[in-house]
């Protein structure tokens, strides 16, 4: 069976093309700055036009399988993509500074990016459990790297360390679902999974529930839902500001595209246990996040547990099943925005290369930087919910699907959750207006520089935040077509 | 025959099994970075071994193509983490874990 079709691949490809021509000018040519930023955004070109070539496919009937059945050309697959391009633009912009100051050392980082969003896009693309694994690999393994890069920041390395053995260990969680998946029902393709679950009346399902869950689980590392989500704070807390945006954000969309794959297609017979384990789960996160950001007095520590309330969110949808799939990448595409957007806002406050950031930084910010202040408000109200934004339009569809789905607990704690979230996510808006900095003796009105690049993330962020928060038909439309 | 077959397969799965639960008590009770690490390679060969012995029960080319794939995984992540634990030490002369607590709030 050779069915090759490129272009079911192509975004990825353009994308690693990108990052080997960034490495070998690198080489050759010692250039400046400005050259790898033209290379990366030729590449990020490249890739939307492959992007945009996949939806033109889709749109005639085209699509469907190819590379012997690991990867498939659906509409989500195109869409999970188009998010993660935005993603990694933004983060790239974010992120622009502190690799610039990488010197000799930039092509490395830049290169990272383009293969981390590879491997994240590959995600959403994959139909098989091997190549769903090697796609988590290829973007989890850019994504420790990344968050070392600053050799000079123990935070760094401390962040890198415990990132990378939880997320190793994730993954070998992972894989052993998928070997025993394998050993249930002979097959690591998802549709074949699928058909064997449809086709046979499997006497013993313990070992194939057992993968399943395992195959679960190792995704929630990734995409940080309690209680596996202890890694998260240390690495948003330790890594390069300028990338924990984007860290955070391709990680979370490319598992849950993943995810989606894993449970509504192959495992789709079994829905009715992975709903209640994904309800548990969800419980867990939306609880564990909200409490635990409450008493955090570190801004990049607050975002990590909000970000596991989030995931617990985007779970609370997946409980209803292939119905939720529309929601859930509204959601997605929106919350990763935010999340650009704040870490924007924190890379200008913490500097490119920093570590930390805590509250106190913060006061004032009204005044030092109105834009990043302003944005930074805008994406904590959009986090909490609030309407107007895309976050609330975002969790009124995840809270639907799981009440259509029957669990309507589910959405009750959900809704308790998104009350006690306003705290935390006001204290920062108070902090910023309404409490004079004048910590550490510096000038509390300094005013704050804000590198170009940041403003634009800033700028994009909170357009996207409000224009789709209040229209959010066309958005809703296009993402929903999936 | 085809009975002692079944049997031997689902022998080699329990191994890999119980060594992949030694591999995840060794990460979850160790704090020596290193030997944190190892156990993830032990977990990653359970892995393999059941793979293996999936594809030979089910007759099936698949499971042994999956090894090659967790194998190469498997370099990769050696590579990186080697280079992060030896930039550690690099820093702090410790490969402990506990001494990596700068990070905490």
């Amino acid at each position: 069976m050779i069915d090759v079709s490129y272009l079911s691949a192509a975004p990825e490809m353009m994308l690693v093309l990108g990052a080997v021509a960034v490495l070998m000018v690198d080489v050759f040519a010692k250039p400046p700055p400005r050259v790898h930023g033209w290379i990366t955004a030729a590449a990020y070109l490249a890739a939307g036009a492959s992007i945009v070539l996949q939806w033109q496919r889709l749109g005639a009937g085209g699509g469907g399988l190819s590379f012997g059945g690991a990867l498939v050309l659906d509409p989500w697959a195109a869409a999970v993509r188009a998010v993660l391009l935005v993603v990694a633009v933004l983060g790239t912009l974010c992120a622009w500074e502190m690799l610039a100051g990488l010197g000799r050392r930039m092509a490395e980082g830049v290169s990272l990016v383009l293969v981390a969003t590879a491997g994240f896009m590959l995600m959403g693309a994959s139909v098989d459990l091997v190549m769903v694994f090697i796609a988590l690999e290829i973007g989890s393994i850019a994504l420790y790297v990344l968050a070392g890069i600053v050799r000079s920041s123990p935070a760094g390395d401390e962040a890198a360390m415990k990132y990378f053995l939880l997320g190793a260990f994730a993954s070998a969680i992972f894989i052993y679902g998928g070997a025993l998946a394998y050993a249930g029902t002979g097959a690591t393709n998802l549709f074949d999974i699928e058909r064997f679950l449809n086709d046979y009346l499997v006497a013993r399902p313990a070992v194939i529930l057992i993968g399943m869950a395992l195959l679960v689980v190792g995704m929630g590392f990734k995409v940080t839902a309690a209680p596996f989500h202890s890694w998260a704070p240390d690495v948003y807390q330790g890594a390069p500001a300028g990338v924990v945006g984007f860290m955070a954000a391709a990680a979370k969309v490319g598992g849950f595209a993943a995810l989606v794959h894993i449970l509504f297609i192959g495992f789709a017979r079994y829905q009715g246990a992975w709903s209640d384990g994904l309800a548990v789960i969800a419980a867990l996160s939306v609880v564990l996040g909200t409490l635990l950001a409450i008493g955090q007095s570190d801004v990049r520590r607050m975002l990590a547990y909000s970000g596991v309330a989030h995931a617990g969110f985007l779970l609370t949808g997946m409980t209803a099943g292939a119905p939720a799939a529309d929601g859930l990448l509204f959601y997605l595409a929106t919350y990763s925005v935010m999340l650009v957007g704040a870490f924007a806002a924190v890379t200008a406050v913490s500097g490119p290369a920093g570590a930390g950031s805590s509250f106190d930084e913060y006061r004032g910010l009204g005044r030092r930087s109105p834009v990043a202040a302003a944005v930074l408000a805008l994406t904590m109200i959009a986090m909490s919910g609030m309407p107007l934004t895309t976050g609330f339009i975002g969790k009124f569809q995840m809270f639907a699907s799981a009440w259509d789905g029957g669990y309507e607990w589910l959405v009750i704690v959900g809704l308790a959750a998104s009350v006690a979230a306003f705290f935390f996510y006001l204290r920062l808006v108070v902090l910023m207006y309404f409490r004079p900095g004048e910590e550490n003796g510096r000038d509390p009105d300094a005013p704050l520089p804000l590198p170009v690049t940041i403003r634009w993330v800033l700028l994009f962020s909170a357009a996207v935040t409000l224009v789709f928060g209040i229209y959010p038909g066309p958005l809703l439309g296009l993402l929903t077509r999936v | 025959m085809i009975a002692a077959a079944i049997v031997t397969a689902d022998w080699y799965m329990t191994l890999a099994a119980v060594l992949f639960l030694i591999g995840m008590a060794g990460l979850l009770l160790r704090n020596n970075a290193l030997v944190m690490f190892m156990s993830v390679e032990l977990m990653l060969n359970a892995v393999n071994l059941t793979f293996v012995a999936a594809a030979r029960a089910h007759g099936d080319i698949g499971g042994q193509m999956a090894v090659l794939f967790v194998l190469v995984v498997a370099a990769a992540e050696v590579a990186v983490g080697l280079a992060i634990i030896v930039s550690i030490f690099r820093i702090r002369r410790t490969a402990s874990v506990d001494d990596l607590s700068e990070l905490s709030g």
